[in-house]
């Protein structure tokens, strides 16, 4: 290990150069990174539901898709939509269409994590105690209500942990965007890169950077749902 | 199915090929990770000068995307430490920086959750801390924590596509020259696509089945 390297390692007079670029990468990632989380969260509630319906044929369709994307490398798929979803619409309409790599990422991302987040809205219902249900039945209330009333509202806070944990997870998977050319902040820091030929500097400040963003959320996450959990919330 | 029998039956030696350096990266990165993340573990709890470095790289490694500790093992380490010096080097040492720190935590719970009673049995009956350990915790750590442990290898697999970005031959990186040479990408990405399903879902049952097997025989 030599020490000039070290040094230059730790130079981050070109990672400051180019802050403002790579602070408009790391919005890029926030901004897909919300969406997908929407997307996620959007698609991963009813299939959970479908999981845990009474009719079997609904059970296997929910059970099928979270398995499907829990079992999909997010790169691989990821480059599926990028790459070969815009061929199939295209056959199937009869017309160009491309997607556009932002679009794609969302998509991706979102279709991704929603197979997890399937199983942590299923493991919050499951959480609820029968007792609870059978209790509302006893009153006479219909299942939706039931489900909206009762199941939901303590669902969501058994999963709430667990879902925030996997935002942290879906967060890191931005990461992997820029493959496929979003402009989010690894792909500035490989094309900076390639002009000024400091892979030291940059690469090891890019990791830094991930590192405190992704450390800060999940030491939030820590600090409140150990909170929620001391007050018997969660 | 005239395409189909040009790029892929003409080049599944090809992807085979690549599956199978897949599985290897990933088998030498899991192995590496679990010793690692077994020494992390124990500097961790009973090393205390060495302490804080030993949580520093665990959360390194558990708060870094995995594709930004593969370019920065694969571009950085080789000019800072003159190691790794292939790609295939680098792509399983990135792996094994990521899963050595899940792995790490996933054994300090499993060792703080064995109770306190099996350790003083193990005294009173003249064993040393270090046989204690070997003989009795690591054992039950390994069974009670074999699902987390095992599953860790499915993301070890899941994380390996990625290693293609710096042209380790792996799958993802057949299918992506195969598609930019035949311009097919339906059909190839496709069929790697469900490769990769198909093996990470036969993966995750057998986990399941062991781990079951072990729970019912040890609890």
């Amino acid at each position: 290990m030599s020490l000039e390297n070290l040094r230059l390692a730790l130079d981050v007079s070109v990672f400051w150069e180019y802050r403002r670029l790579l602070l408009a990468g790391l919005a890029v990632n926030f901004y897909v990174f919300a969406l997908a989380a929407v997307l996620a969260i959007a698609l991963g509630f009813p299939a959970c539901l479908l999981r845990l319906h009474r009719w079997r044929p609904l059970q296997w369709l929910g059970t099928g898709y979270a398995e499907f994307f829990r079992n999909t490398p997010e790169y691989v798929f990821l480059i599926w939509v990028h790459f070969v979803l815009p061929l199939l619409i295209s056959a199937l309409i009869a017309t160009k269409v491309n997607f556009p790599p932002l679009l794609s990422a969302v998509l991706a991302l979102g279709f991704s994590y929603s197979g997890y987040f399937t199983e942590t809205f299923r493991a919050g219902i499951l959480a609820v105690p029968r007792g609870h249900l059978e209790a509302g039945r006893a009153l006479g209330m219909p299942r939706r209500l039931i489900l909206w009333r009762i199941t939901l509202p303590q669902a969501a806070r058994q999963m709430l942990p667990e879902a925030m944990n996997q935002l942290v997870s879906l967060f890191k998977a931005t990461s992997i965007i820029s493959l496929i050319t979003v402009p989010d902040i690894m792909y500035q820091v490989v094309q900076i890169t390639s002009t000024e030929m400091k892979p030291l500097p940059l690469y090891s400040s890019a990791a830094f950077v991930y590192f405190l963003v992704i450390f800060a959320m999940s030491t939030l996450v820590r600090w409140v749902t150990e909170g929620w959990r001391t007050r018997g919330w969660a | 199915m005239g395409i189909l029998s040009r790029t892929i039956t003409n080049n599944f030696d090809k992807l085979l090929a690549g599956l199978a350096v897949t599985l290897e990266v990933s088998v030498i990165a899991f192995v590496v990770a679990v010793s690692l993340g077994l020494t992390l573990c124990f500097v961790r709890m009973y090393v205390k000068p060495l302490r804080w470095p030993a949580i520093l790289a665990i959360e390194f490694g558990r708060n870094t995307p995995i594709y930004v500790q593969l370019m920065w093992v694969n571009y950085v380490w080789p000019d800072l430490f003159g190691w790794p010096t292939s790609v295939f080097t680098a792509g399983w040492t990135a792996l094994a920086v990521q899963s050595s720190g899940y792995l790490a935590e996933t054994f300090r719970a499993g060792i703080e959750g064995v109770r306190r009673g099996q350790w003083e049995a193990a005294y009173s009956l003249g064993m040393s801390p270090a046989l204690t350990m070997r003989r009795i915790v690591l054992r039950q750590v390994a069974v009670t924590m074999s699902p987390s442990i095992m599953n860790q290898f499915l993301v070890v697999v899941k994380s390996s596509t990625l290693v293609s970005v710096i042209a380790v031959p792996d799958l993802m990186y057949q299918a992506l020259r195969l598609t930019s040479i035949w311009f097919e990408p339906i059909e190839i990405l496709s069929v790697t696509a469900f490769l990769y399903i198909a093996v990470v879902f036969v993966l995750s049952n057998m986990i399941k089945r062991y781990t079951d097997r072990l729970r019912l025989r040890y609890t």
